[in-house]
Protein backbone atom coordinates (compact mmCIF):
# COMPACT_ATOMS: atom_id res chain seq x y z
CA UNK A 1 0.00 0.00 0.00
CA UNK A 2 1.08 3.59 -0.68
CA UNK A 3 2.81 4.86 2.51
CA UNK A 4 0.72 8.07 2.62
CA UNK A 5 -2.51 6.10 2.22
CA UNK A 6 -1.34 3.67 4.88
CA UNK A 7 -0.60 6.57 7.23
CA UNK A 8 -4.12 7.95 6.66
CA UNK A 9 -5.63 4.56 7.46
CA UNK A 10 -3.53 4.26 10.60
CA UNK A 11 -4.51 7.79 11.68
CA UNK A 12 -8.13 6.62 11.73
CA UNK A 13 -7.27 4.38 14.68
CA UNK A 14 -8.21 6.22 17.92
CA UNK A 15 -4.95 5.56 19.83
CA UNK A 16 -2.87 6.60 16.81
CA UNK A 17 -4.93 9.78 16.40
CA UNK A 18 -4.53 10.51 20.12
CA UNK A 19 -0.74 10.30 19.83
CA UNK A 20 -0.82 12.44 16.66
CA UNK A 21 -3.05 15.12 18.20
CA UNK A 22 -1.06 15.15 21.46
CA UNK A 23 2.12 15.72 19.51
CA UNK A 24 0.97 18.31 16.94
CA UNK A 25 -1.68 20.39 18.78
CA UNK A 26 0.96 22.35 20.76
CA UNK A 27 2.79 23.09 17.49
CA UNK A 28 -0.40 24.49 15.96
CA UNK A 29 -1.02 26.71 18.98
CA UNK A 30 2.67 27.70 19.24
CA UNK A 31 3.06 28.63 15.57
CA UNK A 32 -0.31 30.38 15.68
CA UNK A 33 0.72 32.47 18.68
CA UNK A 34 4.10 33.32 17.17
CA UNK A 35 2.66 34.33 13.79
CA UNK A 36 -0.17 36.31 15.37
CA UNK A 37 2.31 38.04 17.71
CA UNK A 38 4.21 39.35 14.65
CA UNK A 39 0.94 40.40 13.01
CA UNK A 40 -0.36 42.10 16.15
CA UNK A 41 2.93 43.94 16.67
CA UNK A 42 2.70 45.27 13.14
CA UNK A 43 -0.99 46.11 13.50
CA UNK A 44 -0.62 47.95 16.81
CA UNK A 45 2.84 49.53 16.68
CA UNK A 46 4.20 49.67 13.12
CA UNK A 47 1.35 50.49 10.76
CA UNK A 48 0.37 54.21 10.81
CA UNK A 49 -3.13 55.30 11.81
CA UNK A 50 -5.65 55.61 8.99
CA UNK A 51 -6.20 59.17 7.80
CA UNK A 52 -10.00 58.84 8.10
CA UNK A 53 -10.61 56.16 10.74
CA UNK A 54 -7.71 56.97 13.04
CA UNK A 55 -6.62 54.06 15.24
CA UNK A 56 -9.99 52.32 15.05
CA UNK A 57 -8.97 50.70 11.75
CA UNK A 58 -6.51 48.54 13.79
CA UNK A 59 -9.55 46.52 14.87
CA UNK A 60 -9.77 45.22 11.30
CA UNK A 61 -6.54 43.24 11.82
CA UNK A 62 -8.46 40.89 14.11
CA UNK A 63 -11.92 41.34 12.57
CA UNK A 64 -11.05 40.38 8.98
CA UNK A 65 -9.00 37.19 9.71
CA UNK A 66 -11.68 36.05 12.17
CA UNK A 67 -14.43 36.65 9.59
CA UNK A 68 -12.52 34.62 7.02
CA UNK A 69 -11.99 31.87 9.58
CA UNK A 70 -15.70 31.82 10.48
CA UNK A 71 -16.44 30.93 6.85
CA UNK A 72 -13.45 28.62 6.27
CA UNK A 73 -14.10 26.60 9.43
CA UNK A 74 -17.73 26.08 8.43
CA UNK A 75 -16.61 24.84 5.00
CA UNK A 76 -14.12 22.47 6.66
CA UNK A 77 -16.80 21.23 9.05
CA UNK A 78 -19.18 20.50 6.17
CA UNK A 79 -16.42 18.73 4.24
CA UNK A 80 -15.55 16.47 7.20
CA UNK A 81 -19.26 15.85 7.79
CA UNK A 82 -19.78 14.87 4.14
CA UNK A 83 -16.83 12.46 4.25
CA UNK A 84 -18.15 11.01 7.52
CA UNK A 85 -21.63 10.55 6.07
CA UNK A 86 -20.45 8.94 2.83
CA UNK A 87 -17.58 6.75 4.07
CA UNK A 88 -18.63 6.39 7.75
CA UNK A 89 -15.20 7.44 8.99
CA UNK A 90 -15.47 8.00 12.74
CA UNK A 91 -12.47 10.33 12.89
CA UNK A 92 -14.12 12.64 10.34
CA UNK A 93 -17.25 12.79 12.53
CA UNK A 94 -15.04 13.81 15.45
CA UNK A 95 -13.17 16.41 13.38
CA UNK A 96 -16.41 17.86 11.98
CA UNK A 97 -17.87 18.27 15.45
CA UNK A 98 -14.60 19.71 16.79
CA UNK A 99 -14.80 22.43 14.10
CA UNK A 100 -18.12 23.79 15.41
CA UNK A 101 -17.00 25.50 18.66
CA UNK A 102 -13.88 26.90 16.98
CA UNK A 103 -15.95 28.35 14.14
CA UNK A 104 -18.45 29.71 16.64
CA UNK A 105 -15.59 31.36 18.57
CA UNK A 106 -14.29 33.09 15.43
CA UNK A 107 -17.83 34.17 14.52
CA UNK A 108 -18.32 35.69 17.99
CA UNK A 109 -15.01 37.58 17.57
CA UNK A 110 -16.13 38.77 14.12
CA UNK A 111 -19.50 40.03 15.36
CA UNK A 112 -18.13 41.58 18.56
CA UNK A 113 -15.15 43.34 16.98
CA UNK A 114 -17.28 44.48 14.05
CA UNK A 115 -19.79 45.93 16.46
CA UNK A 116 -17.06 47.67 18.47
CA UNK A 117 -15.59 49.12 15.25
CA UNK A 118 -19.07 50.13 14.02
CA UNK A 119 -19.85 52.26 17.08
CA UNK A 120 -17.36 55.07 16.33
CA UNK A 121 -17.41 54.63 12.53
CA UNK A 122 -21.10 54.07 11.79
CA UNK A 123 -22.47 55.58 14.99
CA UNK A 124 -24.23 52.36 15.99
CA UNK A 125 -23.35 49.05 17.62
CA UNK A 126 -25.58 47.05 15.29
CA UNK A 127 -27.49 47.36 12.05
CA UNK A 128 -29.66 44.79 10.28
CA UNK A 129 -27.39 45.02 7.30
CA UNK A 130 -27.17 41.94 4.97
CA UNK A 131 -23.54 41.13 5.88
CA UNK A 132 -24.08 41.49 9.63
CA UNK A 133 -27.37 39.59 9.58
CA UNK A 134 -26.01 36.66 7.55
CA UNK A 135 -22.97 36.45 9.82
CA UNK A 136 -25.33 36.33 12.81
CA UNK A 137 -27.26 33.50 11.12
CA UNK A 138 -23.91 31.71 10.70
CA UNK A 139 -23.39 31.92 14.47
CA UNK A 140 -26.88 30.44 15.02
CA UNK A 141 -26.01 27.62 12.61
CA UNK A 142 -22.82 26.87 14.54
CA UNK A 143 -24.82 26.87 17.79
CA UNK A 144 -27.40 24.62 16.13
CA UNK A 145 -24.73 22.10 15.15
CA UNK A 146 -23.25 22.15 18.67
CA UNK A 147 -26.70 21.85 20.27
CA UNK A 148 -27.83 19.01 18.03
CA UNK A 149 -24.61 17.10 18.63
CA UNK A 150 -25.11 17.29 22.40
CA UNK A 151 -28.86 16.67 22.32
CA UNK A 152 -28.65 13.09 21.04
CA UNK A 153 -27.17 10.49 23.36
CA UNK A 154 -25.64 8.14 20.79
CA UNK A 155 -22.46 9.90 19.62
CA UNK A 156 -22.47 8.52 16.08
CA UNK A 157 -26.14 9.30 15.43
CA UNK A 158 -25.61 12.76 16.95
CA UNK A 159 -22.60 13.43 14.72
CA UNK A 160 -24.50 12.32 11.62
CA UNK A 161 -27.52 14.53 12.41
CA UNK A 162 -25.36 17.55 13.22
CA UNK A 163 -23.19 16.85 10.18
CA UNK A 164 -26.25 16.95 7.96
CA UNK A 165 -27.13 20.38 9.35
CA UNK A 166 -23.56 21.53 8.63
CA UNK A 167 -23.79 20.33 5.03
CA UNK A 168 -27.11 22.08 4.46
CA UNK A 169 -25.74 25.23 6.13
CA UNK A 170 -22.99 25.55 3.52
CA UNK A 171 -25.59 27.30 1.31
CA UNK A 172 -25.19 30.32 3.58
CA UNK A 173 -21.46 30.79 2.84
CA UNK A 174 -21.78 32.31 -0.67
CA UNK A 175 -24.68 34.44 0.61
CA UNK A 176 -22.39 35.91 3.29
CA UNK A 177 -19.54 36.33 0.82
CA UNK A 178 -21.60 38.14 -1.83
CA UNK A 179 -24.07 39.91 0.48
CA UNK A 180 -22.21 43.20 -0.02
CA UNK A 181 -22.49 42.79 -3.80
CA UNK A 182 -26.09 41.54 -4.06
CA UNK A 183 -27.67 44.06 -1.69
CA UNK A 184 -27.13 47.67 -0.70
CA UNK A 185 -24.99 47.30 2.37
CA UNK A 186 -23.60 49.54 5.06
CA UNK A 187 -20.69 47.12 5.28
CA UNK A 188 -17.82 47.97 2.98
CA UNK A 189 -17.17 45.91 -0.13
CA UNK A 190 -14.16 43.76 -0.96
CA UNK A 191 -10.89 45.47 0.00
CA UNK A 192 -8.40 42.63 -0.33
CA UNK A 193 -8.20 40.64 -3.54
CA UNK A 194 -6.18 37.47 -4.07
CA UNK A 195 -6.37 38.06 -7.82
CA UNK A 196 -6.08 41.70 -8.83
CA UNK A 197 -5.14 44.84 -6.97
CA UNK A 198 -6.23 45.31 -3.35
CA UNK A 199 -7.58 48.69 -2.35
CA UNK A 200 -5.59 48.60 0.90
CA UNK A 201 -2.08 50.06 0.76
CA UNK A 202 0.74 47.48 0.79
CA UNK A 203 2.28 49.03 3.93
CA UNK A 204 -0.96 48.27 5.81
CA UNK A 205 -1.47 44.81 4.34
CA UNK A 206 1.41 42.75 5.72
CA UNK A 207 0.22 42.47 9.39
CA UNK A 208 -3.13 41.28 8.05
CA UNK A 209 -1.44 38.48 6.11
CA UNK A 210 0.47 37.41 9.24
CA UNK A 211 -2.82 37.35 11.15
CA UNK A 212 -4.49 35.31 8.41
CA UNK A 213 -1.72 32.69 8.57
CA UNK A 214 -1.67 32.81 12.39
CA UNK A 215 -5.38 32.10 12.73
CA UNK A 216 -4.97 29.09 10.39
CA UNK A 217 -2.23 27.63 12.59
CA UNK A 218 -4.35 28.34 15.67
CA UNK A 219 -7.26 26.50 14.07
CA UNK A 220 -5.09 23.43 13.47
CA UNK A 221 -3.96 23.39 17.12
CA UNK A 222 -7.47 23.90 18.44
CA UNK A 223 -8.99 21.34 16.08
CA UNK A 224 -6.51 18.67 17.20
CA UNK A 225 -6.97 19.50 20.90
CA UNK A 226 -10.78 19.41 20.68
CA UNK A 227 -10.86 16.31 18.50
CA UNK A 228 -8.53 14.59 20.96
CA UNK A 229 -10.86 15.37 23.86
CA UNK A 230 -13.88 14.00 21.97
CA UNK A 231 -11.92 10.94 20.83
CA UNK A 232 -10.96 10.20 24.45
CA UNK A 233 -14.57 10.61 25.60
CA UNK A 234 -15.80 8.13 22.99
CA UNK A 235 -13.04 5.66 23.87
CA UNK A 236 -13.21 6.12 27.66
CA UNK A 237 -13.89 2.44 28.34
CA UNK A 238 -10.96 1.14 26.29
CA UNK A 239 -7.71 -0.22 27.71
CA UNK A 240 -5.50 2.31 25.92
CA UNK A 241 -7.38 5.22 27.57
CA UNK A 242 -7.07 3.52 31.01
CA UNK A 243 -3.35 3.14 30.38
CA UNK A 244 -3.14 6.79 29.37
CA UNK A 245 -5.12 7.87 32.44
CA UNK A 246 -2.94 5.84 34.81
CA UNK A 247 -0.85 8.14 37.07
CA UNK A 248 2.30 7.53 35.01
CA UNK A 249 0.60 7.89 31.61
CA UNK A 250 -1.31 11.16 31.80
CA UNK A 251 -0.62 13.69 29.04
CA UNK A 252 -3.50 16.10 29.41
CA UNK B 1 -9.58 60.60 16.74
CA UNK B 2 -7.66 57.82 18.49
CA UNK B 3 -10.64 55.66 19.54
CA UNK B 4 -8.17 53.79 21.72
CA UNK B 5 -10.84 52.46 24.09
CA UNK B 6 -12.58 50.73 21.17
CA UNK B 7 -9.30 49.21 19.99
CA UNK B 8 -8.54 47.94 23.51
CA UNK B 9 -12.05 46.48 23.88
CA UNK B 10 -11.86 44.68 20.53
CA UNK B 11 -8.43 43.19 21.24
CA UNK B 12 -9.59 42.16 24.73
CA UNK B 13 -12.52 40.25 23.19
CA UNK B 14 -10.14 38.58 20.73
CA UNK B 15 -7.71 37.56 23.51
CA UNK B 16 -10.49 36.34 25.83
CA UNK B 17 -12.19 34.17 23.21
CA UNK B 18 -8.89 32.63 22.04
CA UNK B 19 -7.89 32.01 25.68
CA UNK B 20 -11.19 30.14 26.20
CA UNK B 21 -10.57 28.20 22.97
CA UNK B 22 -7.14 27.18 24.27
CA UNK B 23 -8.22 26.24 27.79
CA UNK B 24 -11.60 24.52 27.18
CA UNK B 25 -10.34 21.30 25.46
CA UNK B 26 -7.51 20.99 28.01
CA UNK B 27 -9.95 21.13 30.92
CA UNK B 28 -12.21 18.55 29.25
CA UNK B 29 -9.32 16.18 28.56
CA UNK B 30 -8.00 16.51 32.11
CA UNK B 31 -11.49 15.93 33.60
CA UNK B 32 -12.02 12.89 31.41
CA UNK B 33 -8.68 11.30 32.24
CA UNK B 34 -9.31 11.96 35.95
CA UNK B 35 -12.73 10.29 35.71
CA UNK B 36 -11.23 7.24 33.96
CA UNK B 37 -8.48 7.04 36.60
CA UNK B 38 -10.98 7.25 39.48
CA UNK B 39 -13.20 4.59 37.92
CA UNK B 40 -10.20 2.30 37.47
CA UNK B 41 -9.14 2.77 41.11
CA UNK B 42 -12.71 2.10 42.36
CA UNK B 43 -12.87 -1.07 40.29
CA UNK B 44 -9.46 -2.17 41.58
CA UNK B 45 -10.62 -1.57 45.18
CA UNK B 46 -13.85 -3.55 44.57
CA UNK B 47 -11.84 -6.45 43.10
CA UNK B 48 -9.56 -6.48 46.16
CA UNK B 49 -12.55 -6.54 48.55
CA UNK B 50 -14.20 -9.39 46.60
CA UNK B 51 -10.94 -11.38 46.62
CA UNK B 52 -10.61 -10.86 50.42
CA UNK B 53 -14.21 -12.01 50.99
CA UNK B 54 -13.71 -15.20 48.94
CA UNK B 55 -10.52 -15.96 50.82
CA UNK B 56 -12.45 -15.55 54.10
CA UNK B 57 -15.19 -17.95 52.93
CA UNK B 58 -12.75 -20.69 51.89
CA UNK B 59 -11.00 -20.67 55.27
Amino acid sequence: MNPVLLWFHQLGSPPTFDRFARRWAPWGFGLGLLTMAVGLYGALFVVPADYQQGDSFRILYIHVPSAWMSLAVFAAMALYAAIALVWRIKLCEILAMACAPIGAAFTVITLATGSIWGRPMWGTWWDWDPRLTTELILLFLYLGVIGLYHAIEDRRTAARAAGLLAIVGVVLLPVIRYSVVWWDSLHQGQTIRVFGESSIDGSMLWPLLWMVVGTKFWFVGSLLARARADNLRREAGKDWVRALAAPTGEHA
Amino acid sequence: MSYIEYVVAAYAVFAAVLAWDFVAPRIRTAQLLRAVRMLASRRAAATTVTADESAELTR
